[in-house]
């Protein structure tokens, strides 16, 4: 039988580690999740605008524009809310993860094109004027600290306040009852309790 | 360990078991319903999205189109003249070009209702080659065209034809073929678009427009002088209630 960690008998100190430590996962949520939330609710209600900006980037056929343009808007404000309430955490954290590597590869390749072009990170988008310059090093910054925060949460989900801790949806579930002290019969109700149920 | 503890022991690990079993079982089932939940929310956020900033179809016959002395055109009924829409754009301008096939529609539909007077203002926003000769000599070409409705289908053929902004297009010979694709007739348009004629004079209008810093990209939409922002313009139904509401305020 696996001997978790967790089973272990815990000390104060790495007990209160372990709660900082979620609480960090719960603000990474929220910024990331904020983040998303507002970026995708500026653009929902003119996805003509969203289209434009996808198309701006010169990147993608012109299929793929228009779903990506009408389509991303609804996936940051879901995956947003999710990582709010702390929902499917991990899922969205690493989806919000592969959004932000997308963005970072399109800013950093149109930058590298030499495209004069606003991100259209928060709507608008597009075409700068003449007199208006690119800030791709900033938006680069902030999507890499974004892409930070996502790598945090799939690696420490749920954090605190977490709707997945509520619904019992997380990997273990009793994790409240882990820290109960040394159990030598094995503990089927740990992570690895599924291995004991079908062997 | 006796017979008795042990025994114990196992009774309690099976309980232990089956009460996990079923904990299993119930995270499974919210799962799936969680995730069923958040793909219906999903899709009517999608659906949402996509039906209200729906292109409005064309309907009716088209208000007059009258080329003027500047080179503006306007759109209106007789006798209409307010509330002023005026429509500054680059025909090289991708984001243009997304509005008018967005937008087009709505503000001819306005024209045709006899609730609005659109006026198009043709600029040339671009500063750097490609782009600026590409603009240029398409806003060129189409100032050679003196009849309104053939005009507003030129305008139209531009933005369907409209190259990228990192090649060289708009060729005159595409100009030209496709004046006479929206069936300019006028014996004088293949000189003149081939010749460029009107290249000066556009640009003076758009330097015009550009120094009196009213506008700081294209597409700009104005309601009685007034820039709507791009969540309006480019979304037909908000276009719609900012024209009409101009007019009754």
């Amino acid at each position: 039988m696996v001997q978790l960690a967790s089973g272990s008998r815990v000390s104060d100190r790495s007990r209160s580690v372990h709660l900082v430590l979620s609480w960090v996962t719960t603000a990474a949520r929220l910024v990331l999740g904020g983040v998303l939330l507002v970026a995708g609710a500026l653009k929902i209600g003119a996805p003509a605008t969203s289209v434009q900006a996808v198309r701006a980037y010169e990147l993608l056929p012109e299929s793929l524009v228009q779903i990506v343009g009408y389509g991303l808007p609804v996936v940051e404000i879901v995956i947003g809310a999710l990582l709010i309430v702390g929902l499917l955490t991990r899922v969205s954290a690493v989806i919000s993860g592969l959004v932000m590597a997308a963005f970072v590869v399109g800013i950093a390749s149109a930058w590298a094109r030499g495209l004069r072009i606003d991100c259209g990170c928060f709507g608008g988008g597009g075409q700068l004027a003449d007199g208006q310059d690119p800030n791709y090093l900033w938006e680069l910054l902030r999507d890499f600290g974004l892409l930070a925060c996502a790598a945090w949460i799939v690696a420490r989900p749920p954090g605190r306040l977490a709707l997945d801790s509520v619904l019992g949806l997380t990997g273990s579930p009793k994790p409240d009852e882990e820290n109960d002290g040394p159990d030598d019969a094995g503990d089927p109700s740990s992570e690895n309790g599924s291995q004991g149920e079908t062997s | 360990m006796s017979k008795r503890t042990s025994e114990a022991a196992r009774a309690r690990i099976a309980a232990q078991r089956e009460a996990y079993r079923k904990q299993e079982q119930r995270r499974r089932i919210t799962m799936v319903v969680t995730v069923a939940v958040v793909a219906v929310v999903a899709v009517g956020i999608g659906w949402w999205s996509v039906a209200q900033s729906r292109s409005e179809e064309l309907a009716g016959d088209l208000s007059p189109v009258t080329v003027q002395s500047d080179g503006t055109v306007v759109m209106a009924k007789p006798g209409v003249t307010a509330p002023v829409v005026d429509v500054y754009e680059d025909y090289q301008c991708p984001a243009c070009r997304q509005m008018e096939e967005t937008s087009g529609a709505t503000l001819k539909n306005l024209a045709t209702e006899g609730k609005a007077k659109v006026v198009y203002h043709m600029i040339t926003i671009f500063g750097q080659e490609p782009t600026k000769g590409n603009s240029l000599r398409a806003s060129s070409a189409a100032r050679c065209i003196a009849d309104g409705d053939k005009w507003l289908a030129y305008h139209e053929k531009l933005y369907k034809n409209q190259p990228s902004e990192s090649v060289n297009g708009f060729t005159l010979d595409d100009l030209v073929k496709w004046g006479k694709e929206v069936g300019v007739t006028d014996s004088g348009f293949e000189s003149c678009a081939r010749g460029q004629q009107k290249t000066a004079e556009h640009q003076e209008y758009s330097n015009k427009i550009l120094s009196a810093q009213k506008i700081t990209g294209t597409p700009t939409v104005m309601v009685n002088g007034k820039p709507l922002d791009s969540n309006t313009a480019f979304v037909p139904s908000a276009l719609r209630d900012a024209i009409v509401n101009a007019a009754k305020g």
